[in-house]
Order: structure tokens, then sequence, then C-alpha cells
């Protein structure tokens, strides 16, 4: 059974929408087409999946389970994110109209931007500031996990380029300032770092949290 | 269910599938949308998810209440990328509140995805 905690506002969790990726299973397949929490949750989960598929074809197939901490940052924030949030106002053109964005949904595709560069996937994406007001001056902050062998400045850099782009057209947001944190570098042990090791023990893990 | 109504003679959601079939059309016909979501969902709404249980009837997606003279409209949808959301919202709005001309109106947009 699931906990409050680890359930989306439908009641579905993350493990039971990844048994579905898994299996094609679940208990209420319909509902899938009608809650775009689901389909977030779904969406996020498949380029996970192919972020680890990437991984798992690099030198760190033999380096233990070092990322599965960074892994469960992820899914914990995925867990947070994936609710619809506080509703953001968008100008109407009748004052009779409301209109609103979900934060939820501004989460969602922050994600997907940042998920989209190679050999990058979103942990935290936070929007700071008073939403609910127009014109409120708002923080986007986003931690990234990026596998080893890419460029770390540059991918923060075109991914705070391709986020203010991206906000600017999506969004009626103020956005003052976007915060790109690289969290976490996955890279193979180095020579140096090697401690032989008999044949049946798994290569260490070398992570890097860079603030 | 089905129940065909003419125009004025509205009274509340639950005798209103009708219109809000229309304007379920009528939205989905907005350049930009990409999906519509049901406006109260299931797990909000106890009595409708009874309701649902026990007759098998599929709650219309677009909310429509109020009388015949003016109605309030909830929708809830998805927009692409290729057009900027804020916009796609206004003209849902707008092309309801044209759809449901001379009536009066007050419409409600929930952007809740943004994305393919």
């Amino acid at each position: 059974m699931n906990t409050p905690e680890d359930s989306l506002d439908c009641g579905h969790s993350l493990a039971e929408l990844s048994t579905y990726l898994d299996t094609g299973e679940i208990a209420d397949p319909a509902h899938l087409h009608s809650c775009p929490e689901c389909q977030a949750g779904l969406a996020s989960l498949r380029r996970l999946s192919q972020l680890g598929s990437e991984l798992l074809t690099s030198d760190l197939a033999d380096a233990g389970s070092g990322h599965d901490d960074w892994m469960q940052s992820i899914l914990d924030n995925l867990r947070l994110e994936l609710r619809p949030g506080r509703s953001i106002p968008l100008q109407a053109g009748n004052p009779k109209d409301t209109l609103w964005e979900t934060e939820g949904s501004i989460s969602a595709l922050i994600r997907s931007v940042a998920d989209a560069l190679p050999g990058t996937a979103a942990g935290k994406c936070r929007l700071h500031g008073d939403v609910t007001t127009p014109g409120a001056g708002i923080t986007v902050d986003v931690e990234i996990a990026v596998v080893y062998g890419h460029p770390l400045d540059e991918r923060a850099e075109e991914l705070r380029r391709e986020l203010a782009q991206t906000l600017a057209f999506q969004t009626e947001l103020n956005i003052e300032t976007i915060n790109i944190t690289v969290r976490d570098v996955l890279e193979p042990p180095s020579a140096a770092d090697q401690v032989p090791s008999p044949p049946t023990s798994p290569a260490p893990t070398t992570r890097e949290d860079q603030p | 269910m089905t129940e065909h109504l003419e125009p004025g003679s509205i009274q509340s959601a639950g005798a209103s599938p009708a219109v809000a079939e229309e304007l379920l059309g009528v939205i989905q016909g907005v350049e930009g949308v990409s999906a519509v979501y049901p406006a109260q969902p299931l797990w909000q709404s106890i009595a409708g998810a009874a309701m649902a249980a026990v007759t098998g009837e599929i709650l219309p997606l677009v909310s429509v209440t109020g009388d015949g003279d003016a109605l309030a409209v909830k929708a809830r949808i998805g927009v692409g990328t290729l057009r900027p959301a804020p916009s796609v919202a206004r003209e849902v709005a707008g092309a309801v509140r044209t759809h449901l001309l001379p009536r009066d109106a007050a419409v409600e947009v929930y952007v809740v995805k943004v994305g393919p």
C-alpha cells in the first residue's frame, strides 16, 4: 500500500508507474489517458530509463551502485513536482475569464528541457517567488546530474539559455534568475584511484558533488 | 445517457452534456491544444466517482454549470510546444465564449501540461 507521501494527487505512485512501464500492467489503464500528472511522471521515468541505459553502457557498468543515491534523489523530487502545485495566473482576454498554468506543468516543462540535453538528467526543479502574483520576480533553481565526459560549463550555460527561451515563450512569469547547479557527476575511477582488488570484487565508484 | 438541449435550456452541469460535448470539440479545435483533461478529476469528486462507478457513465471532460443566461465553463488542457501556452489558453476561452453566444459565460482554463 502506498503512503500519501509516495502517491501523486490521483493516488498512483511512481512505483506503480514504473511497473506499468516495465510490464504494461496497471489497475486502471484508462486513467493514464486522463491524468496529466501521471503522463508527466511516465515521461520522466522513460527519460531516466534512457539515461540509465547510457550509464550501463559506459565504464560505470562495473562501478557498483554509486548512482543509486542520485537516482533516488531524482525520484524524491519527482514525487513533489508531479503534483499540480500553485496556480499561476495568465492574462485573460475577457475580464470574466480566468486563465491559469499549474506549477506542476511548468516544473515538468523545465525537467523535460534539462533531460533533453545529452547525458543530463534534472534533479530538483523549483520556482521560488510568488508565482501567484503577476509580475513578481521569480528565481528558477535547477539541479542536474551529468554523465562523465560531457562538458559541465557548456552544459549549464546551454541549459540556462534554453530555459530562458522556453519559459519566456510558454509562461508569463517574470524570470529574474536561473540557477543551474551540477549536483552530481558520475565518473569512472581513475587509474591512480584504483586499488587492486580480487577478481570477484567490483571496482569502487567515484562520485563528486559540486555545490 | 444522451440528451439534446436547445440553446437557453441549460439548467445545470448534469443537464448539459450536449453543450459540454460541443465545447469539447471547440476546445480540441484550437490550434496548440494537445489534450483535454477532466475539468473535475474524479478523485476530487467523491459523488462523481461513485456515480460513475455505479452507472458506468463517463462524465463530461468540460464542466458547464449555470442557467441559460449565464454559464460557467471550466476546462483543463494540455498544450504542445509549438505555440505559447498563454496564447492558446486565451484562444480557448475566446472560442468557448464565441460558441456560446448570445449567452454570457465565465470561462476558466487551466493549462495542466505543456509539452508533447
